[in-house]
C-alpha cells in the first residue's frame, strides 16, 4: 500500500491582523510552507488543495478554497473547501491523504485559513456557536464555552477534577506558547492569575477558554515514494482516523468521554500499528482547558478521569515523559478556527525534524507524534500520528 | 324538569416570583401613587401573559382533574398581549394538548376581559350538556414609566375549569352594565403603553357607577341579598377603590378580605377579577356565595354570582404563590419592563 | 444570530411545547428530541408518539455569565443576570439540554429535581419563540 509523507509545512503568524484577509494569510503560511521545501518546489506539482475553513464571517462561502488557490498560483486544480467546524484543518489533512492514497493526485497541499477578527463580536459569536446543535444547544443559551462548560461541571462531579486542574492546563500552555513566535499570546500567566480570571460559563473562567484568532496554515503531502525529491527528512503520515458524534452533549452515551476522540484515535493506532504508549508527544485539540483533559483521557495517555492529576504532575509538560501542546496550543498560539488542524500538523512536523524555531520549546530526539482535531464540542474529530 | 347546574368545577392561579416594593419607587420618583398597594408582581424575561395562561391552564385541568383532551372551548383574556393580530389561544391550546376543534376566543380590550372570557365558558357550558370550557386570564398591563398610572401595574393569573360535573361552585347567574365611557384607561391603536387623561372624579364615577348597576341588578335577577355573601370580589385597579364601591352596595371590608389582593400584587388588569375569585375559593366554606364584580374601561361591567358546593381547592393555593417571592430594584423593574431602550 | 428560520423552529413545537418524545417499536426506549433512527438500537425508524413528564434530575450544568451568552439571548443576560443552563436526564430516560428558570443560579444543584413549564425563549424576526424551561421541582406542582 502507499504510504504518505509530509515534505513541507508553513504557518503564517496567528493573533489580529486587520491588514490581512483570508486571502493574504494564506499566501503567509504558503509562502512559509515552500521555503520550508528542502529541495525547492515547483507549484505546477501540485494536484489538488483542501482547504479547511468554517467560514470567516460569512464572506466568500462558496468556491472560497479556488480563491484563495488561485490567489497563491495554483489555478486549474481539484480545490475543495473543507468544513467540519474546528475539525476542518484535521479533515483537510485526511483528504489530501486519502487522495495521495487513492492515486488520483500525487503531490496534494493540504491547509486551512480563518479570518475571524474582521467582524463584529455579535458575529463572532455567531460564527462561534453554530457548529453544536443549533437547535438545542444554541436556542438553550449555550455558546461554546458553555458547551465545554457542561462537560467540565460533570467531569468534576464524577471524578473530582478541580479547578487548579484546569487552570493548569492553561498555565502550562501559556508558558509554551511564550515560547513561539507566532503564537498569538507569547506571555506567560501564573497559576493565581488563571484560577481567579472572571467565570465566563462556570465552571469554566476567561482563561479556560481559547481566544478568537486570525491565521493560516499549509503542509504540503506526497506520496511517499517522491518525498526524496523535496527533502532528505520527510515526515511519514503513519496512520490517520477520524469519526464523528452526536452534535448534541445530550444525545451522547457519555458526557465526560468524547467517543469521537477515542474512535478516530482507535482507527489512526490501527493504521499506524501503535498504541497511546507509542506516542512521544502530542498537539491536542485545547479549545477550552477540559478540552486538554478529556484529549489526554481519550486518547489513552491516562486513565479516564485522571487527566487533571495526570496535567498537574508534568507529565504533559516539555521536559515531561509525554509533552502536550508544546506549541502553546489553541490556547496560547490561538485558534484560527479552519487553520488549526494542519497548524498542528505544521509544529509536529517541525517538532519531530527537530527544526522548531525556539529551542526552549523543542521536545528532544522524538520520533513518534500525534495531532488531534476536534470539530465543535465533539461532533467530528480528527487524527493523525505523523513519524519520523 | 330540574335545570342542571354548572359552574366552576376546578380553578388554579399563577403570580410570577419577582416583586417590587413601593419604596423602590419612592425612592426613584419621590412618591408612589397606588393607594394600599406595598408591593406587586413583575414578570420575569421570559415570562409574559402566553407563559403564564398555559401554566394556570394545566393547573386548573389538574385541580379537577381533566384530561386537555376533554376541552371543548378555550378563552383567553389579558390587556397585555405579545401580540395585537395574532390567534393567541393557539399558543395555549397546542401547549396544553387541547383538541385542535375546540372553539376559541381571545378577550383583551379591557380589563373587564377576565369576566368577559369566564361568560364565554359559561354560555358554551350551558348550550352545550357535554361541553367543557377552561378559562384563562393572564395580565401584565404596562404604561409609561412617568406616569402614576404604572406605579400600580402588577402581574398575576388564574385558570377555570367550566363544566357541568364535580362543581366547586355552582354559577348562579349574571348580569352587565355596559355604557359609552371614554378617556379614562385606554390604550390608542399603534400605542403599546396604556394613557390614561388622569380626569380622576370622572373616571371614578365610571368605575364606581357601572360595577354599582351591575351588581344591583344582578342581585334584582336571582333574588339574592347582601347578607347572602361571604365573598365579594371587585376589580381591583388599587386597594382602595373597591371598599367605596362595596360600601355603596352595603358590603364591608370583612367581604372583601379573601379576594383583596391588589395591595400585595398590583393591579392584574384583566386577570384582576379571576385571580380575586380564585382566592376567595380557597378561602369559602361549603354554602358560601362569592359575587365577582368586574369593571373594565369604555366602559362595561359584569357581575356574577357563585355558590360554593364543593371543598376542592386550587394547588398551589394563591397564598403560596404569594409568599413564593423575591425581591428587585427599580433599575431591574426598568429592565424586565423593556423601559430601558 | 444563529438563523434558526420560523419554520424550523415551528416544526419542533410537539417537542417545545409539549415534550413529545418517540418510544421506539424496536427496543422500546424513548428518544427526545426526535430522532431519525432510534439511537438506542440503531436500528429502527419506527416509532409511537410519547408525552414525556417534563420531570427529570440535572445531570451536568452550566452559569452563562457575562460575555458567555450567544447573542439573542445577551439581552437576558443583561436584564436578568448570569442564567443556569442544565443537561437534564429525564425520567424517561433521555437527557435534554435546557435553561433553569425561576432559580437562584447560586442554588442549582447536580441531581437536583426539575420539571418543565412554557417559557419565552427567545425572539426572532419578532416571533416570540416559546418553549420548555425547566424549573425546581417543588415549584412545579
Amino acid at each position: 500500500m502507499k504510504k504518505v509523507a509530509i515534505v513541507g509545512a508553513g504557518q503564517s503568524r496567528y493573533g489580529d491582523f486587520p491588514e490581512k484577509g483570508i486571502k493574504e494569510l494564506f499566501l503567509e503560511s504558503y509562502q512559509d510552507m515552500v521555503k520550508s521545501v528542502d529541495k525547492g518546489m515547483d507549484s505546477r506539482r501540485i494536484g489538488a488543495a483542501y482547504v479547511g475553513n468554517l467560514g470567516s464571517g460569512g464572506f466568500q462561502l462558496g468556491n472560497m478554497s479556488a480563491l484563495v488557490s488561485e490567489f497563491v498560483g495554483l489555478p486549474y486544480i481539484h480545490t475543495v473547501r473543507v468544513e467540519n467546524a474546528c475539525a476542518s484543518g484535521g479533515y483537510a489533512l485526511i483528504s489530501a491523504c486519502m487522495d495521495v492514497l487513492s492515486g488520483a493526485h500525487d503531490v496534494v497541499l493540504a491547509g486551512g485559513v480563518e479570518k475571524m477578527t474582521d467582524v463584529s463580536g455579535v458575529k463572532q459569536k455567531y460564527w462561534l456557536g453554530v457548529s453544536g446543535d443549533t437547535e438545542y444547544e444554541r436556542l438553550a443559551g449555550t455558546t461554546f464555552a458553555g458547551l465545554y462548560a457542561l462537560i467540565a461541571h460533570r467531569h468534576m462531579h464524577e471524578f473530582g477534577t478541580t479547578r487548579e486542574h484546569l487552570s493548569a492546563v492553561a498555565v502550562k500552555n501559556h508558558k509554551n506558547g511564550a515560547q513561539n513566535p507566532k503564537a498569538q499570546f507569547q506571555k506567560e500567566i501564573t497559576l493565581e492569575k488563571a484560577v481567579k480570571s472572571p467565570y465566563v460559563a462556570y465552571p469554566l473562567n476567561l482563561f479556560d477558554c481559547c481566544s478568537t484568532t486570525d491565521g493560516a496554515s499549509s503542509v504540503l503531502v506526497c506520496d511517499a515514494e517522491l518525498a526524496k525529491e523535496f527533502t532528505d527528512t520527510p515526515i511519514y503520515i503513519a496512520g490517520f482516523g477520524s469519526s464523528s458524534d452526536y452534535l448534541a452533549i445530550h444525545d451522547r452515551i457519555n458526557t465526560v468521554t468524547l467517543e469521537g476522540t477515542k474512535r478516530a484515535a482507535a482507527n489512526a493506532y490501527d493504521m499506524a500499528g501503535l498504541s497511546a504508549k507509542d506516542i512521544q508527544l502530542a498537539e491536542v485539540h485545547d479549545c477550552f482547558t477540559i478540552a486538554e483533559l478529556l484529549a489526554c483521557e481519550d486518547l489513552g495517555f491516562c486513565e479516564k478521569g485522571k487527566a487533571g492529576q495526570f496535567v498537574e504532575d508534568g507529565h504533559t509538560q516539555i521536559d515531561g515523559d509525554r509533552p502536550v501542546n508544546a506549541s502553546g496550543g489553541l490556547k496560547s498560539k490561538g485558534h484560527p478556527i479552519g487553520a488549526t488542524g494542519t497548524g498542528q500538523a505544521y509544529e509536529m512536523f517541525n517538532q519531530l525534524r527537530g527544526t522548531v524555531d525556539k529551542p526552549a520549546r523543542q521536545v528532544r530526539d522524538a520520533e513518534i507524534g500525534l495531532i488531534h482535531n476536534v470539530g465543535g464540542s465533539g461532533g467530528t474529530v480528527s487524527v493523525s500520528i505523523l513519524r519520523r | 324538569m330540574t335545570k342542571l347546574s354548572i359552574g366552576i368545577s376546578g380553578y388554579g392561579v399563577a403570580v410570577p416570583r419577582l416583586r417590587i416594593k413601593k419604596d423602590e419607587y419612592a425612592k426613584a420618583w419621590g412618591s408612589f401613587q397606588a393607594s394600599g398597594v406595598s408591593e406587586k408582581a413583575v414578570m420575569g424575561f421570559d415570562e409574559d401573559i402566553l407563559t403564564f395562561a398555559s401554566k394556570v391552564s394545566k393547573r386548573a385541568l389538574a385541580s379537577v382533574p381533566l384530561e386537555p383532551g376533554k376541552v371543548t372551548r378555550f378563552a383567553l383574556a389579558s390587556t397585555s398581549a405579545p401580540y395585537v393580530e395574532k390567534v393567541l389561544s393557539g399558543t395555549i391550546v397546542s401547549s396544553i394538548g387541547m383538541p385542535d376543534g375546540a372553539f376559541v376566543s381571545d378577550h383583551t380590550t379591557s380589563s373587564r376581559a377576565g369576566t368577559e372570557a369566564l361568560m364565554a365558558g359559561v354560555e358554551h357550558v350551558l348550550a352545550n350538556p357535554s361541553g367543557c370550557a377552561l378559562v384563562a386570564a393572564a395580565d401584565a398591563p404596562k404604561a409609561s414609566m412617568w406616569s402614576s398610572l404604572e406605579h400600580g401595574l402588577g402581574a398575576g393569573a388564574a385558570g377555570f375549569v367550566l363544566s357541568h360535573d364535580d362543581l366547586v361552585a355552582e354559577f348562579e347567574g349574571h348580569a352587565t352594565y355596559v355604557c359609552e365611557h371614554f378617556g379614562e384607561r385606554f390604550r390608542p391603536r399603534d400605542d403599546e403603553l396604556i394613557r390614561d387623561l388622569n380626569v380622576k372624579k370622572y373616571a371614578q364615577s365610571s368605575f364606581i357607577g357601572a360595577t354599582v348597576k351591575a351588581a344591583r341588578s344582578l342581585l334584582e335577577k336571582i333574588g339574592t341579598k347582601q347578607e347572602d355573601y361571604a365573598h365579594v370580589v371587585i376589580q381591583q385597579p388599587d386597594a382602595r377603590l373597591p371598599r367605596a364601591i362595596a360600601r355603596k352596595l352595603g358590603f364591608t371590608d370583612t367581604h372583601l378580605a379573601s379576594s383583596s389582593i391588589a395591595g400585595e400584587l398590583g393591579d392584574l388588569g384583566a386577570a384582576s377579577t379571576l385571580v380575586g375569585l380564585a382566592a376567595a375559593l380557597d378561602a369559602a366554606k361549603m354554602g358560601d356565595r362569592i359575587l365577582v364584580i368586574s369593571y373594565g374601561s369604555g366602559a362595561a361591567s359584569d357581575a356574577m354570582s357563585f355558590k360554593i358546593v364543593g371543598e376542592r381547592k386550587a394547588d398551589p393555593g394563591l397564598r403560596s404563590e404569594v409568599d413564593r417571592k423575591q425581591y428587585i430594584d427599580y433599575i431591574q423593574y426598568l429592565k424586565l419592563k423593556g423601559a430601558i431602550k | 444570530m444563529a438563523h434558526v428560520s420560523v419554520p424550523m423552529y415551528w416544526r419542533t413545537i410537539p417537542q417545545r411545547y409539549r415534550m413529545v418524545g418517540q418510544r421506539c417499536r424496536k427496543c422500546d426506549a424513548v428518544n427526545f428530541p426526535p430522532k431519525g433512527v432510534c439511537k438506542y438500537c440503531n436500528a429502527s425508524f419506527e416509532f409511537d408518539e410519547v408525552k414525556l413528564s417534563g420531570k427529570g434530575k440535572v445531570h451536568t450544568f452550566v452559569l452563562i455569565g457575562a460575555g458567555g451568552a450567544p447573542p439573542e439571548f445577551a439581552e437576558q443576560e443583561k436584564a436578568g443576570g448570569m442564567y443556569p443552563v442544565a443537561i437534564v436526564e429525564l425520567e424517561e430516560g433521555p437527557k435534554v439540554i435546557g435553561q433553569i428558570a425561576d432559580v437562584n443560579p447560586k442554588d442549582v444543584k447536580m441531581d437536583m429535581p426539575v420539571s418543565t413549564e412554557l417559557r419565552k425563549v427567545y425572539s426572532e424576526e419578532g416571533v416570540i419563540r416559546y418553549g420548555f424551561k425547566f424549573i425546581p421541582e417543588e415549584l412545579s406542582r
